[in-house]
């Protein structure tokens, strides 16, 4: 059966030195359910995760923070998406992301924020229409 | 910075073949999807995989083929100096969404630019890897990697595809699988080249490779297949086990390939065949055929192969 319209490819990651896998399994159960493609990966560097989006030729970006390294973290990834320029490829980030988090993490280039109790229908929403204006459809 | 989504075939062919990841990236994807692009790269790298040697792996769910092919990975750099290995996960029957976790325990190899890893969803093909598997190995060796690893979904017994598509077939089998009787049965453990019981650090590995040697014991003197026996978490039989798999590669050399592999062969080609003709169809003016085949002019069967002739026409007037 051929594809009539491509399944939105997502990358789901977290540092590999942090356990709090709870948040990154249920996102991607509901990816799933909504009919997406989810590559799990655990990072060792932020630069790992660009080159894995590569490699994997993912839409969108989502990060998950527990501990710390918000802000950090994800101005490296922009970093590094402009380094292999593919500066357009979108970044969302979620967990526990605290209120001083926010301005440079929109700063840095995160289309979305997701805290604990987003609804999930506007995670996967998210998800879907960033996968699409990334690969020009709209 | 280069488009998002690419249209054109030459350039993306000569970025494919400089190696660089994006293109690589994104003419897989034009394959799996079956895009008009896509058809053009599989028609322009086919065969290619004759210039690399490929390996498959495969076994039951949580049998750790991820985290052995990881291991060997490591190993195997040292004789092929660029990896490429595709990772195949099952996609959901009710969603059609898959969650891809096989490179999760392959983390080591995340950054390493001589190793490319790409997870594919099987998307509802069966036999353990994907409909377009043959041509995502086709682009990885039109790229020039010197060795492409395939790690099927979690198989059961019969799902043995990837045996038609890679020249040496590790079968991966976890401490306790069976006993003598689950041995002798037909299937995936008939495809095997190597036949590797992983964690050998747990109770009865032993015990799992002695019913696997005993099978083929029962084959007679004529059999060259092994058991090993490897732990990933220890890294116990690694060394051991990729030196029987570069044994493998060497002695494939100028070896026909045996009856078993013939016979899977023919299935992969004409599954190959089928989606050849299924995407010419798609992106080809074929609809004046149709229209005859509508009106009654022409039966289904004489349309299905006036359909074929005008494929075979086009390629004619491709080369």
């Amino acid at each position: 059966m051929p594809d009539t319209s491509p399944q939105p490819r997502i990358l789901l990651t977290k540092s590999f030195i942090d356990s709090h896998d709870r948040a990154i399994a249920t996102i991607a159960l509901a990816l799933r359910d909504a009919a997406m493609e989810v590559v799990l990966i655990d990072y060792e560097q932020p630069e790992d995760v660009v080159n894995v989006a590569l490699q994997e030729d993912v839409d969108v970006i989502g990060v998950s923070f527990m501990s710390g390294g918000q802000v950090e973290t994800t101005q490296k990834i922009f970093a590094e998406l402009q380094r292999r320029e593919v500066a357009g490829l979108p970044v969302v980030v979620g967990g526990t992301i605290r209120p001083f988090d926010v301005p440079p993490l929109e700063a840095a280039g995160v289309k979305a924020i997701f805290r604990g109790g987003a609804p999930m229908a506007d995670v996967v929403e998210s998800f879907r229409s960033l996968s699409r204006a990334y690969r020009g459809l709209a | 910075m280069i488009a998002v989504r690419e249209t054109d075939l030459a350039g993306l062919l000569d970025r494919v073949r400089s190696g660089d990841s994006l293109a690589i990236a994104r003419a897989i994807t034009a394959i799996e999807n079956a895009t008009p692009l896509g058809a053009d790269l599989r028609l322009a790298v086919r065969g290619a995989s004759g210039l690399c040697q490929t390996l498959g792996v495969t076994g039951p769910p949580g049998a750790g083929k991820s985290s052995l092919v990881s291991a060997l990975i490591s190993i195997l750099l040292e004789q092929y100096p660029r990896i490429g290995v595709l990772t195949v996960d099952p996609s959901s029957p009710v969603s059609g969404g898959a969650v891809l976790g096989d490179r999760v325990r392959m983390a080591a190899h995340s950054r390493d630019p001589n190793v490319f890893i790409r997870s594919l969803a099987a998307r509802g093909h069966l036999g353990g890897v994907t409909r377009t598997t043959r041509g995502v190995i086709d682009i990885l060796a039109a790229a020039g990697f010197d060795l492409v690893i395939v790690e099927t979904v979690g198989t059961g017994q019969s799902e043995v595809a990837v045996a038609g598509i890679t020249d040496v077939k590790l079968v991966v089998c976890p401490p306790g699988l069976g006993d003598d009787m689950q041995a002798i049965k037909a299937g995936v453990l008939e495809i095997a080249d190597l036949l590797v019981v992983n964690k050998a650090d747990l109770p009865d590995a032993g015990r799992t490779a002695g019913y696997l040697k005993a099978m083929l014991y029962h084959r007679g003197h004529d059999e060259t297949r092994a058991v090993l026996l490897a732990s990933a978490t220890t890294g116990d039989g690694l060394k051991e086990l990729a030196e029987a798999v570069d044994a493998r590669f060497a002695a494939l050399g100028a070896a026909n390939p045996g009856e078993a592999h013939l016979i899977v062969t023919r299935d992969v080609l004409a599954d190959d065949a089928a989606d050849l003709i299924r995407a010419f169809i798609r992106h080809a003016d074929i609809d004046r055929l149709c229209g005859t085949v509508g009106r009654g002019e022409l039966t289904h069967r004489e349309g299905a192969i006036a359909a074929v002739n005008l494929f075979v026409d086009s390629q004619g007037s491709k080369e």
